[in-house]
């Protein structure tokens, strides 16, 4: 007998609802819809996996064991990122080691945590190939991506990886748009200086 | 436009697509400036670079552990729904045929009704007159029905209290029925309830 209606094709808000009902299949297909979304911003915050989907499970558990306290004039998906960016943000103040960077993270107090926390940029050796591959670029951008402060990177990723507008990043993160723009136009600015040794081939 | 190259925050400017009054010299000045235009393809580099991230994916069992720490909560409502949609659908008719005959038996008894009710209102002073007759008997039948409950449940002085009509003793009674149907009203949704909770 076919389904009375997929839970697919509905809108947020309408699963939402069946979730509020108690249905499980509308849990479900939450976690279906944004787990990718969820787990890789939360991964490109923390940059440990197993500990990403920690922390990814409870983003979902916080928001799903209370799902009555969801106001449909929200997007579901800024709920969603606003509870995941909390708990990477916690997570990183927890470790004390918030940035991997070129000198270190400026928390670092020993050698051994300057030597987890800083990465190279290659050095400028001239090559055979001038052009460095989009894969090379897209490695080369994970890296310099782990080297930003927290704040910077959940922006930077909300607004280019998640394709959401200065607006939408400010009511998720409870910031002014003044203060998401600035970080965002900072963290585009490291990036560019991180990455000032990639070059396309043209 | 000075002859100052753009400032970082303007490059941003003109990644975002804004649009407006300062906007068209710096698009000007990007056509002219080599360098200018070489800054703003690097910064498009890195954007484009960033849009192009894969959405990671984490482990394939990762909604069964989220939903084993899921406490799906059932509203009383519901459960009481579900639970009488489940009794009732062993009875409800699996058949094509079935259904037909079902349907037919229904509709039937739709007509019939809708027949009756329009004859009435064409008799309606006759159905009036027999409307009362019958109001009294079923009136007389309940005062002997409830005189006898009266008796039998709270003795003969407050059945014969109850048969002066006293307001105080009318109002208690109101009380103790609006009682009953609050703990039947309970009872159905600890019932309810309980047929859905998780192990």
């Amino acid at each position: 007998m076919p389904a009375l209606f997929d839970l697919a094709n509905l809108p947020d808000a309408d699963v939402v609802a069946l979730a509020q009902a108690g249905r499980d299949a509308a849990f479900r297909e939450i976690i279906r819809r944004y787990e990718r979304p969820v787990f890789s911003l939360v991964y490109r915050m923390v940059r440990d996996r197993e500990s990403a989907e920690e922390l990814a499970q409870d983003t979902f558990l916080k928001a799903l064991n209370h799902i009555d306290r969801y106001r449909p004039e929200f997007k579901l998906s800024s709920w969603l990122f606003k509870i995941a960016n909390n708990v990477a943000i916690d997570y990183l103040r927890k470790r004390r080691l918030a940035t991997v960077s070129v000198s270190g993270a400026p928390n670092a107090a020993t050698a051994s945590e300057i030597e987890a926390t800083s990465f190279e940029i290659a050095s400028r050796e001239p090559t055979a190939l001038d052009a460095i591959e989009s894969r090379e670029l897209g490695s080369a951008i994970e890296r310099a991506i782990a080297g930003l402060r927290p704040e910077y990177r959940s922006c930077i990723l909300m607004r280019h990886v998640e394709g959401r507008s200065y607006e939408e990043i400010a009511t998720t993160l409870d910031l002014p748009l003044g203060t998401v723009k600035t970080y965002i136009h900072r963290a585009r600015h490291e990036l560019r200086r991180a990455l000032s040794d990639v070059k396309d081939e043209t | 436009m000075t002859h100052r190259h753009l400032l970082p925050d303007e490059i941003d400017q003109l990644l975002d697509g804004e649009v407006g009054f300062g906007v068209a010299p710096l698009v000007a000045h990007v056509r002219e400036c080599p360098d200018c235009r070489a800054a703003l393809d690097d910064a498009r580099v890195v954007v484009e670079a960033l849009e192009r991230l894969p959405r990671l994916a984490p482990a394939s069992t990762f909604a069964d552990r989220v939903m084993a720490d899921v406490h799906v909560y059932v509203p009383w409502h519901v459960a009481a729904r579900d639970s009488a949609l489940a009794a009732v659908k062993p009875f409800a008719p699996r058949t094509r045929p079935v259904r037909v005959l079902l349907g037919t038996m229904t509709l039937s008894v739709a007509a019939l009704l809708t027949a009756a009710s329009i004859w009435l209102l064409g008799h309606l002073d006759g159905a009036l007159f027999f409307a009362g007759v019958v109001r009294e008997r079923v009136l007389q039948a309940g005062a002997s029905i409830g005189e006898v409950v009266a008796t039998t449940l709270f003795g003969a002085p407050t059945a014969t209290a109850l048969a002066r009509g006293s307001s105080l003793v009318l109002l208690a009674t109101v009380v103790m029925y609006a009682l009953a149907l609050l703990a039947a009203a309970l009872l159905l949704r600890t019932v309810a309830v309980s047929r859905r909770r998780r192990d």
